[in-house]
């Protein structure tokens, strides 16, 4: 009896292994699979189309969430002969998987990216559908004007605009008061607030440096501050050059704030998620972010709910650059692989999903919408209601750097702006640096 | 059974679909790797041939520092050595010499080994957190508050803090092996010893590490091989970071490919890394030159 039975067992284990093995072997490489089924009647096949789609909501703090996947359920409601195959990633470790999708041509038939430099690399590869021809059943017509600048290359349009995002400084007012803490319109009195924090045991501003990009904000928006939103843009296409003593200032006051202690201590080991949640529990002053998060501040569980002001980034007295600029732009995009088998369909999906998502964009609050409709203005949350008022006087916007700049560069800007947080660079170093990026771009242009 | 081993055309039939596996999954890449590594590419377009010019990159004007990650991966291969191996041994000698619950302990020495590297990473993440960190608040409690650091993200400490977890994790690993070889070694020669009057510490000494050679110099090989190789758990805890402080070869190759789009540069440090650890093997071996005790 024992002998039949470690025989059997044997066997599944045999079968076991080599099941999983059969697992392991890749599918088709291609992007979606389309059986036809052709319809009786008329001229128009009724394709059965099943596409892959990636974004990166995944996890339930983001705003998004919720309002993205209503939208894919509401699609196939109307669309049922598209089959939508949904997958989520968070943020950072989708950076590395698109593009190492991409550049194994593995990419699937609709994927979120950034635009400008981000996505430049796929469009030089030709892994992205250009869009132009799709387009002219008066969609572009929706779309408000500036939203698409950073989806064309050569003039082809390869992205469509959802929303546009902006910085702002979120301070809770709570803490304000019971420290009796003005809330800074300049920046020196953001340095007397972060003195008055400190004093009381409170972190002023939380930043999870740890990711790089959260702290590239400060020196973004600073730079805005002190060379302004031309010079900044300008600086950023190679056009002017960032060692100019403007940059060096903007260098100097995030190194001024780091030293004055303006930062949570373990900032540089913090996530993004971290430093938020933190705020999220009121233990933290200030945080200076894009305007995603405002939805879930106003949430019915939100510890900080219904005190949360808004502000833009602090003015610098007397400097060259725009007071009211703002850190922001329409850079977050669906895009299409150019290997994608249902093209029409794919195309479909992605202006669907771009205008609805501008919609929800206004009421949920993760964004200005970028396809022209009515607005429920009863609807807006109150922090999204303050960023809105608070963006309509900008005089300009400038995307964050390492959105705008391509690959390495961005790299590069990023662990410039982290040797700045530790202090092992000065913002002269800094400011070179940054121009070597100029230069090289120049040396490699054909 | 010995009509089948002693059959060359069984071996070849049984070893093949093993052996193309490994071929395809192993080699091939080693060989792709070495020809990317002469290549100036972005991963995604093309790339032009620029012969041996990464690998001179890499130790003369590294903007990103791959002679300092290599010292890193060094300094945690001695660690590994000299700190891990011996705690390693130390248990695997009180173990074997018949402890109460001698199973049980073994059993939770081994749990590190098998727990996801993710797992121990996020773990590890908020024993070290600056605010509620175990680490931190138990300094604290000892009133020793002016050791707190934020031991992430300060780059004094980036690079020990992150190696704890890791010379940790696998001191079970080590043990199980040379406790396994320990219980191989006949009891005739420590009742011999012991009528001789050997204390346990002599036994242990004279008798047991000798006999065991063969298995430290596996555990030693793997060790070393294994720290110049490390990639999850700094990946997780600090990704080379702050600055750089933390920084090993293969974190540092990660995001030269996927973060700047430097697949030539970064294939260049991947065949770098296997050199270093073929040449570390020949090293640990002429160094343990074993002689074959029979006993």
């Amino acid at each position: 009896m024992n002998k039949h039975i470690s025989k059997i067992l044997c066997f599944f284990l045999a079968g076991a292994i080599t099941i999983s093995l059969a697992a392991c072997v890749k599918g088709p490489t291609t992007g979606g699979d389309v059986n036809t089924r052709s319809n009786g009647t008329g001229d128009k096949t009724e394709k059965k189309v099943t596409l892959k789609l990636w974004h990166i909501w995944a996890a339930d703090t983001e705003t998004q969430k919720k309002p993205f996947e209503q939208i894919l359920k509401d699609f196939q409601k109307e669309n049922p002969n598209i089959k939508l195959q949904v997958d989520a990633y968070e943020n950072e470790t989708y950076k590395t998987k698109i593009k190492t999708a991409v550049a194994v041509q593995e990419a699937p038939d609709i994927f979120f990216t950034w635009g400008a430099g981000f996505a430049k690399p796929f469009v030089t590869s030709n892994s992205v559908l250009p869009l132009d021809d799709y387009l002219k059943d008066g969609t572009r017509e929706k779309i408000s004007k500036g939203m698409f600048d950073y989806f064309i290359y050569d003039e082809k349009i390869y992205g469509l605009p959802m929303y546009m995002w902006s910085a702002v400084l979120y301070c809770n007012q709570e803490l304000f008061d019971k420290n009796d803490v003005k809330i800074p319109e300049t920046y020196e009195e953001l340095l007397t607030a972060v003195k008055a924090f400190n004093s009381k045991g409170i972190v002023p501003l939380t930043c999870g440096e740890k990711e790089r990009w959260p702290g590239m904000f400060f020196q973004n928006i600073l730079a805005i501050r002190t060379a302004g939103v031309k010079k900044c843009n300008e600086a950023l296409s190679g056009e002017a050059s960032f060692n100019q003593p403007e940059f060096v200032e903007s260098a100097a006051k995030l190194e001024e704030l780091v030293k004055a202690g303006a930062f949570d201590k373990g900032a540089m080991a913090l996530t993004k998620d971290e430093s938020e949640a933190a705020f999220k529990q009121g233990k933290v002053a200030m945080y200076y972010m894009g305007n995603w998060p405002a939805g879930s501040f106003d949430a019915d569980d939100s510890p900080i709910k219904g005190k949360v002001v808004c502000r833009n980034f602090p003015a610098i007295t007397d400097s060259k650059g725009d007071a009211n600029g703002f850190l922001g732009g329409s850079i977050e995009s669906f895009m299409i692989s150019s290997n994608t088998q249902a093209k029409e369909e794919a195309v479909k999906v992605v202006k669907y999903i771009s205008e609805k998502m501008s919609e929800q964009a206004s009421v949920v609050g993760f964004g200005m919408p970028a396809w022209n409709g009515e607005i429920d203005k009863s609807k807006i949350l109150p922090t999204n209601a303050q960023i809105f008022e608070l963006v309509k006087d900008t005089t300009g916007y400038v995307l964050a750097w390492d959105t705008f700049l391509e690959g390495a560069d961005a790299d590069t800007h990023k662990s410039l702006v982290a040797e700045i947080f530790a202090g092992t660079k000065t913002p002269e170093q800094f400011a070179e640096e940054m121009q070597k990026i100029n230069e090289n771009k120049a040396q490699n242009k054909p | 059974m010995d009509r089948v081993l002693s059959d060359k055309k069984a071996i070849i039939i049984f070893v093949l679909p093993a052996f193309l596996l490994f071929a395809a999954i192993v080699i091939a890449p080693i060989f792709l790797s070495g020809y990317y590594s002469l290549l100036k590419w972005d991963g995604i377009g093309k790339g032009t041939f620029i012969g041996v010019q990464n690998y001179i990159d890499l130790f003369v004007n590294s903007s990103e520092g791959f002679g300092k990650s290599v010292l890193n991966s060094i300094i945690l291969a001695l660690l590994s050595v000299f700190v891990q191996l011996p705690l390693a041994l130390i248990l695997a000698l009180v173990l074997s010499s018949g402890v109460k619950g001698e199973n049980f302990y073994r059993t939770v020495f081994f749990i590190p080994v098998i727990i996801s590297t993710v797992v121990i990473g996020q773990l590890w993440m908020k024993v070290y957190n600056p605010s509620y960190g175990l680490l931190n608040t138990f300094l604290r409690g000892i009133r020793l508050e002016s050791l707190q650091m934020p031991w992430l993200g300060d780059v004094r400490t980036s690079l020990l803090a992150s190696f704890v977890p890791i010379v940790w994790q696998y001191i079970g690993y080590h043990m199980l092996l040379m406790y396994a070889s320990i219980k191989t070694i006949p009891d005739e020669i420590y009742e011999a010893a012991r009528i001789d009057g050997a204390s346990p510490f002599k036994m242990a000494m004279k008798i047991t590490i000798p006999l065991i050679r063969p298995i430290l110099k596996v555990c030693v090989i793997f060790a070393i091989i294994g720290s110049l190789k490390v990639f999850d758990l700094v990946y997780i805890l600090t990704n080379g970071g702050p600055v750089h402080s933390s920084e090993v070869p293969s974190t540092l190759m990660y995001n030269t490919i996927f973060h700047r789009y430097m697949y030539g540069s970064g294939s260049a440090m991947a065949v770098f890394i296997v050199i270093e650890c073929l040449v570390f093997t020949v090293l640990v071996q002429k160094f343990f030159k074993v002689e074959e005790f029979t006993y």
